[in-house]
């Protein structure tokens, strides 16, 4: 398995614009100084400022998408350059194969956070819109590298699907609809779906988030972990069928 | 050109991408229902006539219908490079500008009928959610906007996917521009100036969405043509490279 991750990352160098998508992550800190310098708001907290850059539409909608993406590049290329069938002589598991493209999301995701925290901190102090705090600063590392291990759980289905298929359009097509349709549940109920139950359990201990309702942490972590787990098995069932 | 635009279109018949864009547009309309059902001072949004047409239009033109245009535009017009059928169109030859453009006007009419496809969804649903509130002016209204939505939004694709074409074998940028470029909307939107020059909220002042002044409607119709000149230019750019 760890001889399959390694590949992986080895893989990983010959793809610039896997790295050029973590550009991806500044995106709502270079908005945010936009946002809160046309505002002329005097004294922004940190947390407030952290909400806008960080914890809002980065991890609802950005980062799945990218993720999306990912997951659909990293089993695209290697349908298109036929590689598959010789990796399936080797013979190397179908679940090691898809865990192993897993372990890429899971570092790229925690990355991208990382990045999007770092740019969110120096959005915030380099134009003085807030002021740095050992607490703020923090709080915000910890929930970014929360995200960051969570939305890899939550994008697993989306990987089954890229997984299941030869060619591009459907699991990009469905990497849309899936991170809308997790948006928009956040409002309706949020244990259906795993990027809203990822918003759940992120939000749990937020300041001056209100919900509709009271947040259920072992709702929010089953429906993750049901998602995740029918979607492997799935998954490995369509690897199995492809020859 | 009427040659071309049958090839295409049998090409497409083939192919499972149309169905796959319909599943999608389909879902968009199905999540802004399930949206709908949210309630906001005792009554769901989707009992107020209109806002499920309003609704579907613009959360699917600011998250999911660009991106859609710009993956199935990017599809169309560099599949013969990806499937290495260039070479066979050359030795026919095909005209490599008349092509393009020919590409070019199915990706239009798509991006009109995935509009159409959803327009007809919210509209059975609104007539049998409120059929006795619902009147004529309202409906032509929607479909106006519904129209001229689609149009506008192959307008300000449009240059991403012609530099998708002339950078070859992006396809992946083709729908991480778009989908950065129509969330941007999202925020210029709330810009009272902005708002009509950023060609995705233009489409929203074109297609009457927006209220707007005559003037700030000749921008928003300008910063369109500006995005359909350039995709022009950068198309008829690599015409020319590819003839010498």
């Amino acid at each position: 398995m760890l001889n399959l991750i390694q590949t992986e990352f080895l893989k990983l160098r010959r793809r610039k614009f896997i790295w050029l998508m973590l550009l991806a992550s500044i995106l709502m800190p270079l908005i945010g100084i936009f946002y809160f310098s046309a505002s002329g708001t005097a004294e922004i907290s940190p947390m407030k400022f952290y909400k806008w850059t960080a914890f809002s539409y980065t991890p609802w909608i950005i980062l799945p998408i990218v993720l999306g993406m990912l997951c659909t590049m990293l089993m695209y290329d290697e349908n298109q350059n036929d590689m598959l069938k010789q990796l399936w002589i080797i013979p190397i598991s179908k679940m090691r194969y898809f865990f192993s493209k897993f372990a890429i999301v899971f570092f790229y995701s925690i990355c991208f956070m990382l990045f999007a925290s770092v740019g969110s901190i120096l959005a915030g102090v380099l134009t003085e819109i807030i002021s740095l705090t050992a607490d703020s600063v923090l709080f915000l590392f910890i929930k970014c590298l929360e995200i960051g291990i969570l939305v890899p759980f939550a994008m697993i289905p989306v990987l089954a699907v890229a997984a299941s298929q030869k060619g591009y359009i459907l699991p990009v097509c469905v990497t849309i609809v899936y991170t809308f349709l997790g948006f928009i549940l956040l409002m309706i109920n949020m244990y259906i779906h795993p990027l809203s139950s990822m918003t759940a359990i992120l939000v749990r201990n937020i300041q001056g988030v209100d919900l509709i309702a009271p947040i259920h942490l072992g709702k929010a972590f089953l429906c993750i972990g049901i998602w995740g787990i029918v979607s492997t098995v799935w998954a490995n069932c369509m690897l199995k069928k492809r020859k | 050109m009427k040659i071309l635009l049958w090839a295409e279109r049998l090409k497409l018949k083939r192919s499972k991408i149309l169905w796959i864009t319909v599943f999608s547009a389909a879902m968009v309309a199905i999540i802004v229902f399930m949206q709908g059902q949210f309630l906001y001072n005792g009554q769901r949004y989707v009992d107020q006539v209109g806002w499920y047409m309003n609704a579907t239009q613009s959360l699917g033109s600011l998250y999911v219908f660009p991106a859609i245009i710009a993956l199935m535009g990017s599809y169309i017009i560099c599949r013969e490079d990806q499937d290495d059928t260039m070479k066979s169109l050359a030795l026919v030859p095909v005209d490599l500008s008349k092509l393009v453009g020919a590409k070019m006007i199915v990706i239009a009419i798509f991006a009109v009928s995935i509009y159409a496809f959803v327009y007809i969804i919210t509209l059975v649903v609104e007539v049998a959610l409120h059929i006795s509130l619902l009147d004529l002016g309202t409906v032509l209204d929607f479909a106006k906007i519904y129209f001229l939505e689609g149009i506008g939004l192959f307008l300000a694709i449009s240059p991403i996917i012609a530099i998708v074409y002339r950078l070859k074998k992006g396809y992946w940028l083709a729908l991480i521009f778009t989908e950065i470029y129509s969330f941007m909307g999202l925020f210029m939107g709330m810009q009272s100036t902005l708002r009509f020059v950023y060609p995705i909220t233009a489409v929203f002042c074109v297609s009457g969405y927006y209220e707007s002044t005559p003037v700030q409607f000749v921008i928003s119709m300008l910063s369109l043509s500006v995005c359909g000149t350039l995709s022009l230019m950068i198309l008829r750019g690599l015409n020319k490279k590819h003839s010498m």
